[in-house]
């Protein structure tokens, strides 16, 4: 409630005669039709309807005769209204009622009357003035000047067309501002303006208005002069459901690009601590692989497939308007979070969106197609992930909690050797090698599995190693509420995670997140405020102890001595009979990761016309690491320890980045269309700095953490900056909702370019046509109740290179000095020639609705091609460095099918069932590379094949002769011997990693109370399987192997045998490297996977009045709960090298509840 | 108190002048509208997207603002020819110099598993994968070309210090294409950063390498100071690890002596005569030292050093050491070469370096002779050597063989037996210029036998290659043909520079 100034006493109102109560019933008619306001708001709503009533009073009070027969003495010159009204009130008694906003807009009065007429007096102060007084008993109501009801009516009566004002409002009642009112058929639309009012000039009497708003439903109401407030309802529809894009908001109805929309509801189903991990399966033409089941390891992230050879491929991520790191800094995190993709600056390690807190997110979209990225130009070429955290909503304060506990456990294990059937293959290596098993170390036959440990002893490794329950425990609590005018958010959260390795690994997660929106009261002002912060404190192994599970002996001795020491199983000379050490000592090798990362965004935006917004987008974020790795002495056996020395690797990484996007954005309705454009620029800096300690020789084991302890440190130091700078434009025009058109484009500078090509534009444009409206499509097909078709085509860049390409830099050469001093070397050949890679992309779709949009299809068809790409050229060693980085004319092209079905099989009051499919269809080809057949990569790409493609040797079975594995060489002779790596090379074979196709399903059912949810994910693809053993079989070093091994091996020459014989020495370890490396390595790796289900229940209402919380659901939740796949290793999703050295993505269960208040 | 709304009609916007919201005048408008556009003009500004040099790393222009990093420039050349904590030829030209030319000559045996690499200089039978020494080389000329522009271009570095450092990196450009020239014959002259260019650059015949080498040594001689300096160029050391006018000399003298042999003009001989003279002569810095004492650092008294590189990783001996001396435990993959039988056989009797030079283990009933310049091998012991480069006894036999050359029989004895005489050896016995000659090589054998391969540029230079090697490389296991004596160009960069031709036989 405003305040208003208190001029004269308050009136007191009287019942109002029957005539008016019949008008008021009218008016009350009108509300309600449009009004359905929460309890709360009664009160609200019958003080509103009590001014309104009492404003149509003063309107016939102005028109009824009245005389007032009183008399006043006045003499004023240019005295303000409200002191010549105080001196009537003295003379006459009567109160006045006048609110300061119109008090405001009163001018100076000058009036000089002796006794005059009360009436007249007032007349003549009025004279002119913007405002009307009305009198009723003894009180005198000021407003501002309007039409009387009577004038309106007439008007209404003698000419067949009125004005007609409004008000849009939301659910809440707040004003929506820009929405747009049109008259059906007639061309004068018009948006709202920061009141949520409208005034449309002479409508028609019977004329239908159409009032509309992004993730609104859109209403259609018979035209009135005063439409009173018009309350939009959330669009229920997946079509009209606001979706972000890139500085702005539109639905899926509304867009011309390829857009998904991922909610918070998906997310939250899923008891996964990456929000990325959340989407898998989730959304066509996006391609998530999670290197290994570690918290905070690499994910990686492919939109339409890989565009660049070498460089990034990584999406652009932007949180709340502000761009984020797709990689964090290099980094310790390599042996324990392996599968990063290789780049130019080495390998990826973690990922940054696990610093992210999946429970704070709102919506994820995924923006694909040129129309949807282009306006972030260079950075978007591998598609933008754009992330809005939740906001607070106007109402009650409302507290939320949320708490899981659960557990996580191993999917799957690869089925090993028993002690029996390990015993009797290195027997048969022995035989084979024609050596008898001895204890003696310097015995050909050396074999302490056989002499030396307990050959009855049996320890199932895996067990041992990664059958622990990992706990998951994840609690969440936020309050929000506000006003119409200022809504908040405030959220906490706590995370742990422990590993199932055994051993006090976890990983712990702290965080904040607040969000403020606040608004001026002429709602012209708006700000948005909101950040977070995330404490990670994970705890790990240095490297994933999978392989030590996958290869330790069953017969291996125990971890433990009696005494509770480690056992080192010592030999006759003193040395460790451990294969690769004992394994509860490896873990002693620690990594620790303690990362701060902090968010935080603004929006100010102010409204300078209906229309017209200037708005301003600011941002910095910084995120900061602090890693630790290891390496103790007492990780090693005993008897090395004199020769070596133990070491610890400290790293200090700070990564922090500010952004100012200054924006205009300009609506207008021009005839049956409306027109947006967007003008803005960025300016985007970003600091990277990292120092790097090896610490070597400490005097002890416990102090490794201290840097200052070592004896020897040998320190380097990386920094960075990225500044980066863009002017962007785009016209979005609707024509009637039919016809949709969109342009953008971007200039852009980086600074990791030369200075010869610091800058490149980029654009894009989309079409769409809503068919559907058409009225001939409407007759000729009723059930189609939404069709669209869209094109779009643009260009965007990719400048993940690195920074400082281009320069030619000298670095100090860590450990080396010449006199006493420090010497400096060249880093390459810089080239201030280079420039972006540039991806064209194209994109053709379809949406259908059916059945009154029930039954949703869509269809995307896009075709991306990356040029420019920049790759190292070949330079002969003369010209200083045999490489330099060019951008050559190598085309890579991606083609993307993506279908999505979204069906509502059931909608009632107690039972719904939504289903949700898609799928992708990648194709990724090399198009051209000038001199590949010359460069380094001629190994690695083929023109016309997949740049995923692996080349490898073409397995030809085992030769029955001498038992070895063969191969067919290049020229299509039998080779035990292919030389793989040789130019030219005898990898014949090609195999292809990329899948073929995958996408998911997602069922949602609701019966009452009950609400069910799962998500299977699936893909066809082929991965490195387990046939060949996980190192060459039979060795003592090679250690234990999948019992894939023991189908038909070689015993004696003749046989025709699958695997090659067995051998102690290793006499035949080429044989099983190249095997390793032969299309024979490679088979079906496909897989579906319920990826998720969800099971809840809501608490009745009467339980929750009676523990007096408005809401309360119970619910249990699972991830990778089943897997059905014909792959030979232990994890489809992951098959690395060898399929079993790292450890799959983890099923988790949970158990959780939450509760508003 | 009662308070009351009072909603009235939107009618607001009518009343604005021109439609503008209150406040908002035309002007201010404009004004908005300027400061986007200069907004917008700052962001396509060029100084904001430039982002500022790195920290972590020098630009060009930056690197040559202050005498340490420029300094340091050289000091990364240095470590570059020397760098210690790398084992075997690994990436090190120095100690890959002494090695790989010792193998391809008579100077060494090795183990069967040394590696395909050493067997194939020790067989004799290289293939153009093998680009060692060309590929150690290159990339420290591109630095050397990277110091000379930078240094020249300089404005801030005192000229002294400018002068010093462009000698310095002229005698190491000059350096280098001696030992390229001699390797591998015609080679592409690169004297500058430019990728473009060197990309397609042609190999220079020999004779132009020399006329560059000659250029750039007789600009290092008038650039570099007689002084010997420390780490900061500006102040004296008793250490001999910076080139100085000196090494410049040294070299310009072996250069001369052999473009005497190139171009078969004996005013070379002269020359090299003259510049080995100069060094001879200088008997208060230089002198033949006491063969226990030359491969001592300069600092210990050692005045034959004139120009010695140091080991480069703190606690580490000479790579020469470690490469070089046996372990009791005999040759293995990581000892894999010691002395052939040849080389040991060719000392006279009475010869002091056999005994001060050369030292044995036997293990397996076998005795293995080695390398024994160097002492030290030991990690973290007090470091008493420097590898020798250049040193004094060189400008003896150098100035021997101009002088025989020029038929000066009496100075090419005198200088021969000086050597001689510090070896316990008696006077030669030759007396015939081809005796003299003969003499000499042999001399040069038993001298620097393991030396940056002077044996192997020995036999080329002197026309004995052909006869000793088909004999030597049957021995090793190989077969001798004539075109073993240059190294072959390697493939990779035949492959990406169109305009560069094999060696014959490749």
């Amino acid at each position: 409630m405003k305040l208003f100034k208190n001029l004269a006493q308050p009136i007191r109102l009287r019942k109002q005669k029957a005539k008016r109560q019949t008008l008021t019933q009218q008016m009350y008619k009108i509300y309600s039709e449009n009004f359905v306001l929460p309890p709360g708001h009664t009160k609200k709503l019958l003080r509103v309807m009590k001014l309104t009533i009492f404003l149509l009073f003063i309107g016939f009070m102005q028109v009824s005769a009245i005389s007032l027969a009183q008399t006043v003495t006045l003499a004023a010159t240019n005295a303000p209204l409200s002191s010549v009204l105080t001196q009537i009130k003295r003379q006459t008694g009567y109160d006045f009622a006048i609110s300061g906003k119109v008090i405001d807009q009163a001018k100076p009065v000058t009036i000089n009357v002796k006794n005059g007429k009360l009436t007249d007096v007032l007349k003549k102060i009025f004279e002119g003035q913007p405002l009307d007084y009305s009198i009723e008993d003894r009180s005198m109501v000021i407003s501002i000047k309007q039409p009387g009801f009577l004038d309106k009516l007439k008007n209404a009566l003698s000419f067949n067309q009125s004005d007609v004002t409004g008000i849009v409002v939301d659910e809440q009642n707040r004003p929506i501002a820009g929405a747009t009112v049109i008259v059906r058929g007639a061309s004068n639309g018009h948006f709202t303006n920061a009141d949520g009012v409208f005034h449309l000039k002479n409508v028609d009497d019977n004329a239908i208005l159409v009032i509309s708003f992004i993730g609104y439903q859109k209403q259609e109401l018979p035209a009135h002069a005063d439409m009173g407030k018009i309350k939009l309802v959330v669009a229920t529809s997946t079509l009209d459901a606001v979706q972000v894009i890139a500085y702005g908001e539109t639905s899926q109805r509304l867009t011309t690009g390829n857009i998904t929309s991922v909610s918070a509801k998906d997310i939250e189903n899923q008891p996964v601590a990456d929000p990325l991990l959340a989407l898998e399966g989730r959304v066509p033409g996006m391609f998530i692989t999670q290197a290994n089941g570690v918290p905070g390891s690499t994910v990686t992230v492919r939109i339409q497939g890989q565009n660049s050879l070498l460089s990034g491929n990584d999406p652009l991520y932007v949180i709340d308007g502000v761009a984020y790191i797709s990689q964090l800094p290099p980094n310790l995190g390599g042996a324990i979070w392996p599968g990063g993709a290789a780049t130019l600056n080495g390998p990826v390690a973690g990922s940054p969106l696990s610093y992210i807190n999946s429970a704070d997110i709102e919506s994820i979209e995924i923006l694909k197609d040129a129309e949807a990225t282009s306006i972030y130009g260079s950075r978007a070429a591998n598609g933008a992930i754009l992330i809005t955290t939740k906001k607070g909503k106007a109402g009650k304060t409302m507290i939320s909690a949320n708490v899981q506990d659960g557990y996580g456990h191993i999917t799957r294990e690869v089925p090993q050797l028993n002690t029996q059937q390990y015993l009797a293959m290195r027997n048969q290596a022995m035989a084979n090698d024609g050596l008898t098993a001895s204890a003696d170390p310097a015995d050909p036959g050396y074999a302490p599995d056989l002499k030396i440990w307990d050959t009855k002893s049996y320890t199932d490794w895996q067990k041992v190693l990664l059958g622990r329950n990992s706990h998951y425990l994840d609690g969440q609590a936020s309050i929000s509420g506000g006003t119409e005018s200022t809504q908040f958010l405030v959220g906490a959260g706590y995370h742990r995670e422990t590993t199932i390795f055994p051993g006090d690994f976890a990983d712990q997660k702290a965080s904040m997140h607040f969000s403020l929106n606040t608004s001026s009261d002429n709602k012209k002002f708006k700000l948005q405020l909101s950040g977070s912060f995330l404490n990670d404190n994970n705890q790990l192994p240095q490297t994933d102890p999978t392989f030590l599970a996958s290869f330790s002996a069953p017969d291996s001795p125990p971890l433990y001595n009696q005494d509770g020491s480690l056992n080192w199983a010592l030999n006759s000379l003193g040395s460790s009979t451990w294969t690769f050490g004992n394994p509860v000592a490896y873990l002693l090798k620690t990594f620790s990761n303690k990362t701060n990362n902090l968010g935080s965004h603004a929006l100010v935006s102010y409204q300078l016309l209906t229309g017209l917004q200037l708005k301003s987008s600011l941002g910095y974020t910084n995120i900061q690491i602090d890693q630790i790795t290891t390496n103790p002495l007492s990780a090693l056996e005993p008897a090395r320890r004199p020769r070596l020395q133990n070491s610890a690797n400290y790293l200090y990484a700070n990564e922090n980045s500010w952004i100012i996007e200054p924006q205009l954005n300009y609506g207008k309705n021009i005839g049956q269309g409306k027109l947006d454009v967007l003008a803005g620029l960025t300016l985007q800096r970003q600091n990277m700095i990292s120092d790097n300690y090896r610490g070597v020789n400490y005097y002890t084991d416990l102090q490794l953490t201290d840097p200052a302890a070592a004896q020897q440190t040998y320190p380097s130091a990386t920094a960075s900056q990225y500044n980066y700078s863009a002017i962007f434009g785009r016209i979005n025009y609707n024509l009637n909702d039919e016809y949709l058109a969109d342009l953008a484009v971007r200039r852009d500078g980086s600074s990791r370019f030369g200075p010869e090509k610091e800058f490149h534009n980029f654009a894009s444009a989309g079409l769409a046509w809503i068919f559907s409206k058409e009225s001939l499509v409407q007759k000729a097909l009723p059930f189609l109740s939404f069709g669209k078709i869209k094109v779009s085509y643009g260009s965007t860049g990719n400048d993940q290179i690195g920074d400082y390409r281009f320069l030619t830099q000298y670095a100090y050469l860590p450990g080396y000095s010449y006199q006493g001093n420090l010497g400096l070397a060249t880093q390459g050949i810089p080239n201030p020639y280079l420039q972006w890679e540039l991806t064209k992309k194209a994109n053709i779709g379809i949406d259908l609705g059916f059945f009154k949009d029930r039954l949703l299809i869509s269809g995307n068809y896009a075709i991306n091609r990356s040029s420019n790409e920049l790759l190292p050229y070949p330079l002969p060693v003369i010209a200083g460095y045999n490489a330099i980085l060019e951008n050559l004319p190598a085309t890579v092209q991606n083609k993307s099918l993506e279908f999505t079905i979204t069906s509502i099989n059931f909608k009632t009051k107690d039972f719904n069932w939504t289903t949700n499919f898609n799928l992708t269809i990648p194709t990724n080809k090399l198009i051209a590379y000038p001199g590949l057949a010359t460069s380094s990569e001629a190994n690695t790409y083929s023109i016309g094949q997949p740049i995923t493609i692996l080349k490898v040797a073409k397995f030809d079975g085992v030769n029955p002769a001498d038992g070895n594995y063969q191969f067919i060489d290049r020229n299509g002779e039998v080779t035990e011997y292919p030389d793989v790596f040789g130019t030219p090379s005898d990898a014949i074979a090609t195999v292809n990693t990329a899948p073929k196709f995958y996408g998911g399903l997602q069922n949602t059912v609701s019966y009452k109370s009950f609400s069910f949810e799962f998500m299977l994910s699936f893909t066809k693809q082929i991965g490195a399987n387990d046939i060949f053993g996980g190192s060459d079989p039979g060795g003592f070093d090679s250690g234990n192997q999948p019992t894939s091994i023991l189908n038909n091996v070689w015993t004696r020459p003749g046989d025709h045998a699958a695997v090659q014989k067995f051998s102690q020495t290793g006499s035949n370890f080429l044989q099983y490297f190249y095997a390793v490396n032969s299309d024979a390595a490679y088979s079906d790796a496909s897989y579906i996977r319920l990826k998720n289900a969800s099971l809840s229940w809501k608490f009745p209402g009467n339980v929750c009045r009676m523990l007096t919380i408005s809401n309360a659901r119970l619910y249990i939740q699972g991830q990778n709960l089943l897997t059905i796949t014909k792959y030979k290793g232990m994890d489809p999703e992951n098959s690395g090298l060898f399929g079993n050295q790292f450890v799959p993505p983890l099923r988790v269960i949970t158990l959780g509840i939450q509760a508003t208040f | 108190m009662k308070i009351i709304t009072i909603k009235c009609a939107p009618e607001r916007n009518k009343k604005y002048k021109n439609g503008f919201a209150p406040g908002i005048s035309p002007r201010k408008m404009f004004r908005w509208a300027r400061l986007l556009m200069l907004a917008g003009i700052l962001a396509s500004c060029q100084k904001f997207v430039q982002a500022p040099a790195p920290v972590t790393t020098l630009s060009s222009e930056n690197t040559y603002t202050s005498v340490s990093t420029a300094a340091a420039v050289l000091d990364g050349i240095y470590i570059a020819l020397n760098p210690s904590a790398t084992n075997d030829a690994g990436n090190a030209f120095s100690l890959s110099t002494s090695l790989l030319c010792g193998l391809s000559a008579d100077e060494f045996s090795q183990i069967s598993t040394a590696g395909t690499s050493l067997t194939q200089y020790y067989t004799n039978g290289l293939t153009n994968q093998n680009g060692d020494l060309w590929n150690y080389a290159y990339p420290i000329i591109f630095n050397v070309n990277s110091a000379i522009t930078g240094i020249s271009n300089s404005r801030s570095l005192p000229a002294t210090v400018k002068q010093q450092l462009l000698g310095e990196a002229q005698f190491v450009r000059a350096f280098l294409y001696f030992y390229l020239a001699n390797l591998y014959g015609p080679v592409p002259l690169v004297l500058t950063t430019t990728p473009q260019a060197n990309a397609t650059l042609t190999r220079a015949p020999v004779n132009q390498v020399y006329q560059q080498i000659i250029s750039d040594l007789t600009a290092a001689q008038s650039e570099l100071g007689q002084q010997f300096l420390d780490g900061t160029i500006q102040n004296a050391s008793t250490s001999r690890s910076r080139p100085s006018y000196w090494a410049a000399t040294a070299l310009l003298a072996r250069v001369y002596l052999y473009n005497g042999y190139v171009t078969g003009d004996n005013s070379n001989f002269t020359n090299a005569v003259s510049e080995s003279s100069t060094l001879i002569k200088n008997t208060t810095l230089f002198g033949l030292s006491s063969l226990e004492a030359v491969f001592l650092k300069a600092s210990l008294g050692n005045k034959e050093a004139i120009w010695q590189l140091e080991p480069t990783v703190a606690g580490y001996p000479t790579s020469e050491a470690r490469e070089f001396i046996i372990p009791a435990t005999g040759p293995s993959d990581s000892y894999p070469v010691w002395l052939s039988n040849n080389l040991v056989n060719a000392f006279e009797p009475g010869d002091l370096r056999k005994t001060q030079w050369v030292n044995s283990v036997t293990t397996g009933g076998t005795t293995y002779y080695f390398a024994y310049k160097y002492k030290n091998n030991i990690l973290n012991s007090t470091i008493n050597e420097y590898s020798d480069i250049f040193r004094l006894g060189e400008q003896y036999l150098i100035r021997a063989e101009a002088e025989a050359k020029l038929n000066n029989i009496s100075g090419a004895r005198a200088d021969l037996n000086a050597i001689r005489d510090r070896a316990g050896l008696p006077n030669t016995t030759a007396v015939t210029q081809n005796d003299l000659l003969i003499a000499i090589l042999h001399e040069r054998r038993v001298e620097f036998f393991t030396e940056m391969g002077h044996r192997w540029l020995d036999l080329k230079r002197m026309g004995a290659v052909n006869s000793v090697m088909s004999t030597v490389a049957t021995e090793k296991g190989g077969t001798w043909n004539a075109n073993d004596a240059l190294y072959p160009v390697p493939a990779t960069d035949l492959q990406t520079d169109p305009n560069l031709r094999q060696n014959p036989g490749y």
